[in-house]
């Protein structure tokens, strides 16, 4: 087998995580909010199919398919929320929506 | 066999199910149709499952499971059906009473504001029925008994803008949730000795254990079954529950919730039969019960209340069958009574109808005049409701009387209850016909009929009280037609059996719950019994006949005595008395005495300090998407540090 070794793929992955972290804690627009989400979760596949090859067990390919398949579920609902959003001339900033507040 | 069984249970809550979905798409007549079609498809799967029983060799039955519904340890219950004499007997009562009282109500309810309720709930209450009957382990048996109360809570109260409706459904479920107690407790008991609620199990293992454990499980099953069969101590629920419509009544009284009882007894009697005392006692209850019923139901005014008392009086016969071990004559009286009962609950119905919601009999003279059919068929019903040959009650009745004979001294005694009985259900039915049918019509009933009577066609003046106005004399044919047909059959139903001569139902009834020996006449006793009883019945319409109608002898004064049965012998002024007030005197004596001076009076003020606390709290809340987003990562980055550091 060849190519780099594991940790440059946890790096890569940790890389994606932080930055869609930072992305979800820091931006304050809706989309961009929700996008950051889709980087966090592509930094945890990547970590997984670095684990699958590395250990040489498929387990970890299905986990990312099935994050896949969960990941696109979740972007419908988070896409329908904001056009809801959008709908009821709303602000798209998530600083905006407080409406929980204690 | 099974498919039948299943169609039979399932059609029910298929309706229910389609009623509710459907909600306001559909118009309110058609879920009157619907729940019609549902229950009448439940009586096809009776019949289709009664004809392939009786094709069986043996006939001695079948359960089916359909899968493993519980499991814990080694106890586990499946979703079973169990088809046998006993249980197809009762799915073709139940399903085809209650498929006549369905269609009945759709004359009667039309124009509710809320009829697709009422036909959801009349299906669930078929089906919670027909699932008690069906269940093929005692789990199953006590989902169907706890179901059966719900439903019958919410029709009870479905004219829930009465408050006296609200109270007699509240009523109704705590007596029945005392009853569903008791019999869980019972459940208990036989699951921690013989880890099983199957039929077979447990009845094996009740010969096994000790006599005060097989007591206290007879007991319990008896408190449940006195409660849902309002039998003494237990039924002041029954009257009250006459506040839900008149078909629920007879749905009620005839084909679900009080035979449930009687049921019970005879398909758990391995265990009555191993705890003989309370067996007796079940039989004593329904002795008591049947005179005391009766004789309540001589003073009462409102229509529905005589019939829901004589309920009382003849499941305490049915009780004392099963009681003294006769299980299949208590069956057949369960069967008779079906229908008569329903037949007198909607001759009844038919005429609170055409008076616009009239109940009190005092009003009501010369009825008969104008409702010429729902006349002949309620004085049917009426004639079979005393006993007197050819109609059907004369053939049940008096052998539940014959049968306990055979026990000794108390037998004397439990068959001068039921002869006694017999006398006055003779004394307050007819009291009941001659005050409401014959003679001529009153008052109010010329008002309720008034165009009719002067021929006038315009039909203008508004009539009743908020009721809408009848155009028919007698109501609509879906209201007719069942009263019909079971005028017929508490006419026809009773020559099925004369128990001296044939006895095809008790053969039928031997694989599952064979009569014991003790509780069988001789054929003499057979006679002397039926002579007695209807003698005592036609004494009973003769002293009615003679107060009511002949005017030949005054209605006995006896203030004492009538007002104390006006008050249907201070039962619900003792349960007041015994259960209500004491705790409602312990709750005020801790509030004055322990909760004001030692909680609200010393130390801090436990209510500013919870707000306090709930301001301070409150501050984590802050609306803002990136706090959550925050505590969330940095909650997990602290746990996964802690497990990095703990390994």
């Amino acid at each position: 087998m060849t190519g780099p070794g594991i940790v440059w793929y946890l790096g890569v992955a940790a890389f994606l995580f932080g930055t869609g972290a930072l992305g979800v804690l820091l931006r304050r627009n809706v989309l961009i909010v929700l996008l950051s989400l889709e980087i966090m979760l592509n930094g945890a596949n990547l970590a997984l199919i670095a684990f699958s090859r590395h250990v040489h067990n498929g387990a970890g390919q299905i986990f990312a398919l099935s994050v896949m398949a969960v990941a696109a579920a979740e972007v419908c609902v988070g896409l329908g929320l904001v056009v809801a959003l959008h709908r009821r001339r709303l602000d798209l900033d998530v600083d905006a929506l407080s409406e929980l507040r204690g | 066999m099974t498919g039948g069984a299943w169609l039979c249970l399932l059609a029910p809550l298929a309706g229910t199910i389609a009623i509710l979905l459907a909600g306001t798409r559909i118009p309110r007549q058609a879920a009157g149709w619907i729940s019609t079609a549902s229950v009448f498809a439940a009586f096809g799967g009776a019949v289709w499952a009664f004809f392939s029983l009786r094709a069986q060799s043996g006939h001695d039955g079948e359960i089916t499971t359909a899968w493993t519904w519980l499991e814990s340890g080694s106890f586990s219950a499946g979703l079973q059906l169990l088809v046998d004499p006993l249980s197809s007997l009762m799915m073709l009562i139940v399903s085809g009473v209650g498929a006549l009282i369905v269609l009945y109500s759709i004359g009667y309810m039309h124009g509710d504001e809320e009829e697709r309720r009422y036909f959801a709930y009349m299906s669930l209450f078929v089906f919670s029925m027909l699932l008690l009957v069906e269940g093929g382990n005692l789990l199953l048996l006590l989902v169907g008994w706890g179901l059966v109360g719900l439903s019958s809570y919410l029709l009870i109260g479905f004219w829930h803008e009465r408050p006296t409706a609200i109270q007699a459904a509240k009523k109704a479920f705590v007596m029945n949730a005392f009853g569903d107690a008791t019999m869980a407790l019972a459940l208990f008991v036989l699951i921690a000795h013989s880890g099983s609620l199957s039929f077979a199990t447990s009845f094996a293992t009740a010969g096994h254990l000790s006599q005060t454990t097989v007591d206290l499980v007879a007991l319990g099953l008896l408190g449940g079954a006195a409660a849902k069969s309002a039998q003494i101590p237990l039924h002041t629920w029954l009257p009250d529950a006459m506040e839900g419509p008149t078909p629920v009544s007879a749905l009620i009284h005839a084909a679900t919730m009080v035979t449930a009882g009687v049921y019970l007894i005879a398909r758990t009697h391995p265990i009555f039969e191993q705890a003989r005392t309370i067996e007796l006692i079940a039989a004593g209850t329904g002795a008591l019960t049947l005179v005391v019923a009766g004789l309540v139901a001589l003073v009462q005014t409102d229509i529905k209340r005589v019939i829901a008392y004589s309920t009382m009086s003849q499941i305490g016969y049915m009780f004392l069958g099963a009681g003294v071990g006769a299980y299949a004559n208590g069956m057949f009286h369960l069967m008779t009574h079906a229908f008569f009962k329903a037949l007198l609950f909607m001759a009844a119905g038919a005429v609170i109808h055409a008076l616009a919601g009239e109940q009190d009999i005092r009003q009501m003279r010369g009825v008969g005049a104008l409702m010429p059919f729902t006349k002949w068929c309620f004085l049917a019903g009426a004639l079979a409701l005393v006993g007197v040959p050819p109609f059907s009650g004369f053939f049940s009745k008096d052998s539940i009387v014959a049968a306990t004979l055979g026990l000794g001294w108390y037998g004397w005694i439990f068959w001068a209850c039921g002869v006694a009985g017999a006398f006055l259900t003779g004394v307050y039915t007819f009291r009941l016909w001659f005050l409401v049918f014959p003679g001529e019509p009153s008052e109010l009933v010329r008002r309720a009929f008034g165009s009719h009577e002067a021929g006038d066609e315009q039909d203008a003046e508004p009539r009743g009280h908020g009721s809408e106005p009848h155009h028919d004399g007698e109501g609509p044919w879906t209201m007719l037609l069942p009263i019909g047909i079971l005028a017929v059959l508490a006419t026809v139903a009773g020559w099925l059996q004369w128990s001296p001569k044939w006895h095809p139902f008790t053969t039928w009834l031997e694989p599952a719950a064979r009569t014991l020996a003790i509780a069988e006449p001789t054929s003499t006793q057979e006679y002397v019994t039926s002579a007695v009883t209807v003698a005592a019945g036609l004494a009973g319409i003769a002293v009615a006949w003679a107060m009511y109608a002949g005017g030949r002898i005054a209605v006995p004064g006896a203030p004492a005595v009538r007002r104390a049965l006006e008050h249907k012998l201070y039962f619900d002024e003792l349960y007041d008395a015994v259960f209500f007030r004491p705790a409602a005197a312990l709750a005020n004596w801790t509030r004055t005495e322990f909760e004001e001076p030692a909680v609200l009076q010393t130390g801090p003020d436990l209510g500013q300090t919870a707000l306090d606390a709930g301001g301070l709290v409150r501050r984590l809340q802050t609306g803002l998407l990136r706090t959550y987003v925050f505590f969330l990562a940095s909650g997990a980055a602290v746990i996964a540090v802690v497990f990095l550091l703990v390994r």
